[in-house]
């Protein structure tokens, strides 16, 4: 009874109205803006994985002028906030897109007119691309040197190394925070809202500005972000279970995906998380 | 005809000299034992050797060639990475703590680098990898990865995978001191089989049976130079230098 009191709080200010809430929850608009939320977040995050990975292994391998470009990049975008990022793809960018030089071979002005999902996917993908860069930075430190000396005394190349020793086994070892940057990419995403993407919380908000129902179109978004977060923990979980040492056999990614091959019911109710 | 030629060999790492220029000669077939306390530049040696770490000042050949530089107008000049591979893959290392692979089953790590590195087809590597872990006595094991094996069995692993590149000369870095004393004697028996089998080996260990029946050299360092080198029988019985006096009555 008094939790139930608690919920009918927010009467105390304003009716709040479950049936309106469970009204739109799955409405056309919110659950097109729920799965372009999760579209933008996928994908940006496997953006961001390959620039980790890409701007990690010169870094490590401290590669002239290449590493320290990277590591100016990564300082840049992990020192800067997401939001201004962002502002600066999508309205900033075009403002440098001078049409006098359009004669030049492959350069097309509207190049730098990215539209809101460009630029949202972009800007997500870089900024993840840097905090993806250190998290995986550290994984190959946590990799001991044996391996390299090993790999390098059979005469591999450092990068043949890297690709072959070295990143099988720093996978395991950045699974971890990589499923905690994608719970938080679900929720970033959000911020593509500024720049008129129409995902989860803009078209929420779309809604709520005609009919005044602000919290309970709020509380439709943050069912929906819970939903996400929620399976995806359960996915993170069962990966992890599957990458735990005592579980020797196979490479990171056979695991993986053995790990995901989940039974019929998961599958089936989350269809919309893969 | 020399396979392995050390010339003046010099390392410091900061503020310590760790080799105070090394010389010696290995001829073809010939299995070289270095013996020494800890610290003595031992391993260091070997992986100048292997070229996992770069020298000072002095050479190094192995088989009439410069490992790991080129040399301009009597300096030298490091190689690319991709030219120092090349050079290292001609030389066998194994290391006292295994550094197996531990994504890969044995005959993972057998075949890996003859395929990446060589470009040997699969069929074809992983053929060789299965003929090279039958004869270091894993004919059983060819799918276990080195996480289900023991520490001796991950050794020989470690020598069949040295040994997938046909290396011209296989360095050992204690290779035995990490094992539990009743796994010593089967990778002691592998290394005895190679070098019978004319393979050019240098052997750090502190194994001293293996040393007087297995070695056709010994030689003692100690901080930083060779103090002392001889047929093992002469070495043990017979040695010559107070300090390799001293060092044999610690150890045996």
């Amino acid at each position: 009874m008094m939790l139930l009191d608690l919920l009918q709080l927010p009467i105390l200010a304003r009716e709040f109205d479950w049936g309106t809430v469970g009204e739109y929850l799955f409405r056309d608009s919110i659950r097109e803006g729920a799965w372009r939320t999760l579209q933008l977040s996928v994908l940006a995050q496997i953006g961001g994985i390959i620039l980790g990975v890409v701007t990690a292994v010169p870094r490590n391998l401290k590669i002239p002028v290449i590493g320290q470009l990277f590591g100016l990049y990564v300082w840049f975008f992990r020192g800067t906030p997401l939001l201004l990022q962002l502002f600066i793809w999508y309205f900033a960018l075009p403002l440098y897109a001078p049409d006098e030089i359009a004669w030049l071979p492959f350069y097309d002005p509207d190049l730098l007119r990215l539209s809101s999902f460009q630029a949202a996917l972009i800007g997500l993908a870089v900024n993840e691309g840097a905090y993806m860069s250190e998290i995986m930075r550290a994984g190959i430190e946590s990799i001991e040197t044996g391996q390299m000396d090993a790999a390098k005394s059979l005469g591999m190349t450092r990068l043949q190394a890297m690709r072959h020793v070295i990143l099988p086994q720093a996978a395991r070892v950045v699974v971890p925070p990589t499923g905690n940057e994608f719970n938080a990419m679900l929720k970033n995403s959000s911020l593509a809202y500024v720049i008129s993407y129409q995902e989860l919380l803009f078209r929420s908000r779309a809604i709520y500005v005609n009919n005044f129902k602000v919290m309970e179109l709020l509380v439709v978004a943050s069912l929906w972000y819970l939903f996400f977060t929620t399976v995806w923990s359960f996915i993170q979980a069962e990966i992890e279970q599957s990458l735990r040492p005592e579980q020797e056999r196979g490479g990171v990614w056979q695991r993986v995906r053995r790990a995901l091959a989940l039974p019929e019911r998961w599958t089936a109710g989350g269809g919309e998380s893969r | 005809m020399n396979m392995v030629r050390v010339e003046d060999v010099h390392k410091r790492f900061a503020h310590v000299e760790v080799l105070k220029g090394v010389s010696f000669d290995v001829e073809q077939g010939e299995t070289i034992v270095i013996l020494g306390p800890s610290g003595s530049g031992k391993s260091t040696l070997l992986r100048l050797i292997a070229h996992l770490d770069e020298l000072d000042a002095g050479r190094i050949y192995v088989d009439g060639q410069l490992v790991g530089y080129r040399e301009v107008n009597g300096r030298l000049k490091a190689l690319g990475d991709r030219e120092a591979s090349r050079a290292r893959a001609h030389v066998g290392m194994v290391f006292q703590r295994f550094n197996l692979f531990p994504h890969m089953t044995a005959l993972g790590n057998v075949a890996i680098a003859p395929m990446k590195v060589r470009g040997v087809p699969k069929a074809q590597a992983l053929a060789a990898a299965t003929e090279l872990l039958k004869q270091v006595g894993l004919g059983e094991k060819l799918h276990a990865f080195p996480a289900q094996l023991s520490g001796g069995q991950q050794q020989r692993v470690a020598i069949a995978r040295a040994l997938a590149m046909q290396p011209k000369v296989m360095l050992f870095d204690e290779a035995t001191s990490a094992l539990d004393p009743e796994l010593v004697g089967e990778v002691l028996e592998v290394m005895k089989a190679l070098a019978r089998g004319g393979m050019t080996m240098i052997v750090v260990t502190h194994e001293m049976g293996f040393a007087r029946e297995a070695a056709d050299r010994v030689m003692l360092m100690d901080e930083g130079v060779i103090v002392e080198e001889n047929k093992p029988a002469e070495f043990f019985d017979h040695p010559r230098h107070e300090r390799t006096r001293s060092f044999l009555s610690k150890i045996l």
